[in-house]
């Protein structure tokens, strides 16, 4: 079931007064809930758990590779700017005996259905590594059969040529993903990622080629010097690439928690309303060009799979965005790599000393996790229904949970009370609808459902809804 | 409780469900909800012979006397090992237990699963020692019945002895779903339906429970490999046999399993 037939409507003084910092969600609970005490231990016993299952799920492993060559400003991923190879090779030795480690602990008939390299920059590593280390994974874990498998790659093409690409198809890789954030030359210097449209066009063209399943640019609003004339341009030169997907970020100018952003003078962030109007190009852009929105800052093509599978009713959330199917557990492999194994989610050691220290030690390098309670796993599937769908049953999530929906969420709906009054959301005795008003402000929907945020100070860790 | 740890038989507490006001009670235990005497655990195996030691008689005050309510037992606790003396008989109120052995080399062989209602123990009786080990799958409560005292009942009560005996039958033709060269379709299909039959037996839903055995012990028991479980049971869900989302099963199509799985199924 969904409810995402009508495009989002894009109502800029509504969306201006919901303006808060809020969680993307791409998990619940969200990772500052994570906990200390969840480690090794807990770790293999939710592993041992899952294996145990009369159907113990599929795997998709994510890889994190922290190197760049070149400082982006606007960056909050966790990673380290060098030239130097070695330092990846010394990571990559850490990296083989994680997978050394954890593989084994998987039942062999639970092949690698989803793969995703994140970074940092995964093509940092040249293809002479990539090939080794897609080889040791290949040796560790089953890899599915080639019609079924989505392995995916974040490139950033001004390090990648067509020849690069072509090498990752060898690889098995058939998904990308492509940094663009903004061709318009003013916004690439002040956030210093300077790279050309041909420059992305050859990786676009290259993937295409290569018969790679679906390629996915990412793009943000929000960042310095921006202006709606440039970023129309880069739309524009957007649409003609021809991506099967196009995800739009917003910067979160978080210079205290982001030590690269303090690069950023805050005096060339475009206004608020300006903010606004930027998204709502992207959006108005966008569809006229036949993408979909699908969901928080992500569109598709109507044939792409991610669309498919919301009019399917099967998209689920996970910690890329949106996802085709949810059914795998997701094994986090590399520094600062989270995982969601079962009913738990668990994070390695986000600095590369503890993670280096860990492994040499011949421990696993998790350092955070969560085993999830009952009332998480209910707000989980909750939240995940109306950011995926926008729709729940509550007869039906009732009996999935064995709970009366409005008597458990009384405090929720009320906090729902103004959303509702904003038209954001229809509240009635059956179902829980999002409205294509509330589709942009989807974070202060599910917000009202997340059983940590009645602290207020936590919403500033967050980036702005939109 | 008891200051054994053990809380006596309390036959007339009725079930409540005050946690918390929100949630739906867990699907009635018509095991574990032994409320009144007049439907004093009246789906239990042992119930037959409850009664025929004749609760709501004089009688009652001796079978309280013989029986205690022993649990919780976390999952992985052993009920009992073996070698263990045997001194009583356990029924399952809520739960699943399995039973075990290991041979020599220290392989487990799992014997059978016991589901609420059923009773462990009685291959005991003779060697006087348990032999083999019954651990809890998920956390279970039991009836404990002493043996001695239950003895000493059936002496002077012809009609439990009775009971006692058919008890015993009952379990040494229970259905043995490894006998034979059968296919592992065959064999899971007949382990589904045979629980479904044993559920609905003692009031429970026929057609949909939750799996406690792991898919190993699941696999150990029906002497097939744990990947083999498991294809077999994802072939059914392709065959909308069945509908299985983590251990919540459905059974969607009763009669095509039992078609499947009858070479095996009594009668």
């Amino acid at each position: 079931m969904h409810n995402f037939s009508r495009p989002p409507e894009f109502d800029p003084a509504l969306i201006a007064r919901y303006d808060v910092a809020g969680p993307r969600y791409t998990s619940y609970p969200t990772v500052p809930q994570f906990q200390g005490q969840y480690g090794e231990a807990q770790l293999r016993e939710a592993i041992r758990s899952s294996n145990e299952e009369p159907i113990p799920r599929q795997l998709s492993l994510y890889v994190h590779v922290p190197f760049c060559m070149s400082p982006c400003f606007y960056c909050g991923c966790n990673r380290v700017i060098t030239h130097d190879m070695t330092k990846a090779d010394r990571y990559l030795e850490r990296l083989y005996r994680e997978i050394e480690l954890l593989a084994p602990l998987f039942d062999r008939d639970r092949p690698v259905q989803q793969l995703h390299f994140g970074g940092g920059t995964p093509n940092f590593l040249d293809l002479p590594r990539m090939r080794e280390l897609m080889r040791s994974l290949a040796r560790h874990f089953s890899f599915i059969g080639e019609a079924e498998r989505e392995y995916g790659i974040e490139i950033d093409p001004r390090f990648a040529d067509a020849a690069y690409v072509r090498g990752l198809a060898e690889l098995g890789f058939n998904r990308m993903s492509v940094g663009i954030q903004d061709f318009d030359p003013l916004v690439q210097q002040a956030v210093n990622r300077i790279q050309s449209v041909e420059q992305t066009r050859e990786v676009v063209e290259a993937a295409r080629e290569a018969s790679f399943g679906s390629v996915s640019v990412d793009l943000i609003y929000g960042l310095p010097k921006q202006s709606l004339e440039g970023f129309s341009s880069t739309l524009d030169e957007v649409v003609k690439l021809a991506p099967d997907r196009v995800a739009v970020y917003g910067y979160a100018h978080l210079p205290q928690m982001f030590k690269p952003q303090r690069q950023i003078d805050a005096a060339q962030l475009p206004a608020a309303a300006t903010r606004l109007a930027l998204f709502g190009l992207a959006l108005e852009r966008l569809c006229a060009a036949g993408y979909v929105y699908i969901g928080m800052d992500h569109f598709a093509r109507v044939d792409d799979e991610l669309a498919v599978a919301q009019r399917a009713g099967t998209l689920q959330r996970n910690f890329q965005g949106y996802s085709t199917h949810g059914g795998c557990d997701i094994l986090g492999l590399g520094a600062s790599a989270i995982g969601r194994i079962g009913d738990s989610y668990s994070q390695n050691a986000r600095d590369l000393i503890g993670y280096y220290a860990a492994l040499d030690a011949g421990r696993l390098p998790v350092v955070r996790g969560l085993a999830l309670d009952e009332d998480d796993l209910i707000r989980r599937d909750l939240i995940g229904e109306l950011m995926c769908h926008g729709v729940v049953d509550k007869r039906a999530f009732g009996e999935r949970h064995r709970l009366l929906f409005d008597t458990y969420f009384a405090r929720e709906r009320q906090r729902l009370a103004p959303l509702v009054a904003d038209d954001l959301v229809q509240d009635d005795a059956r179902q829980l609808q999002v409205t294509s008003r509330g589709r942009l402000l989807m974070r202060i929907i599910a917000m009202c459902f997340d059983a940590y945020l009645d602290d207020q100070a936590q919403t500033s860790r967050f980036s702005r809804v939109i | 409780m008891s200051e054994s740890g053990f809380a006596p038989l309390q036959p007339v507490i009725a079930m409540t469900f005050t946690s918390q006001a929100a949630r739906l009670p867990e699907p009635p235990n018509p095991i574990a909800d032994d409320g009144d005497q007049s439907h004093f655990c009246g789906t239990c195996a042992f119930s037959s012979v409850c009664v025929a030691a004749g609760y709501e008689k004089p009688e009652l005050a001796e079978l309280q006397c013989l029986v205690e309510h022993v649990g919780p037992f976390d999952p992985g606790v052993h009920v009992f090992r073996t070698g263990d003396p045997f001194r009583a008989l356990f029924a399952v109120r809520s739960g699943t237990v399995k039973t075990r052995l290991f041979d020599k080399e220290g392989r487990e062989h799992v014997l059978g699963f016991y589901l609420p209602g059923e009773v462990i123990g009685l291959n005991a009786i003779y060697p006087e020692r348990f032999p083999c080990d019954a651990v809890a799958l998920d956390t279970a409560d039991f009836c404990r019945f002493s043996f001695p005292a239950m003895s000493a009942l059936a002496a002077r009560v012809p009609a439990v002895q009775k009971h006692l005996f058919r008890l015993l039958s009952k379990e040494l033709g229970s259905a043995s779903l490894l006998a034979g060269d059968h296919s592992a379709d065959e064999r899971v299909a007949a382990f589904l339906m045979d629980l479904s039959a044993r559920y609905a037996a003692r009031g429970f839903p026929a057609n949909r429970f939750h799996l406690s055995m792991s898919r190993g012990d699941i696999a150990n028991y029906l002497r097939l490999a744990s990947e083999t479980v498991s294809r077999v049971l994802s072939r059914f869900r392709t065959q909308r046999l069945i509908r299985i989302e983590g251990r919540e099963l459905d059974l969607l199509d009763p009669p095509g399993l039992l078609r499947l799985g009858q070479v095996l199924l009594p009668g």
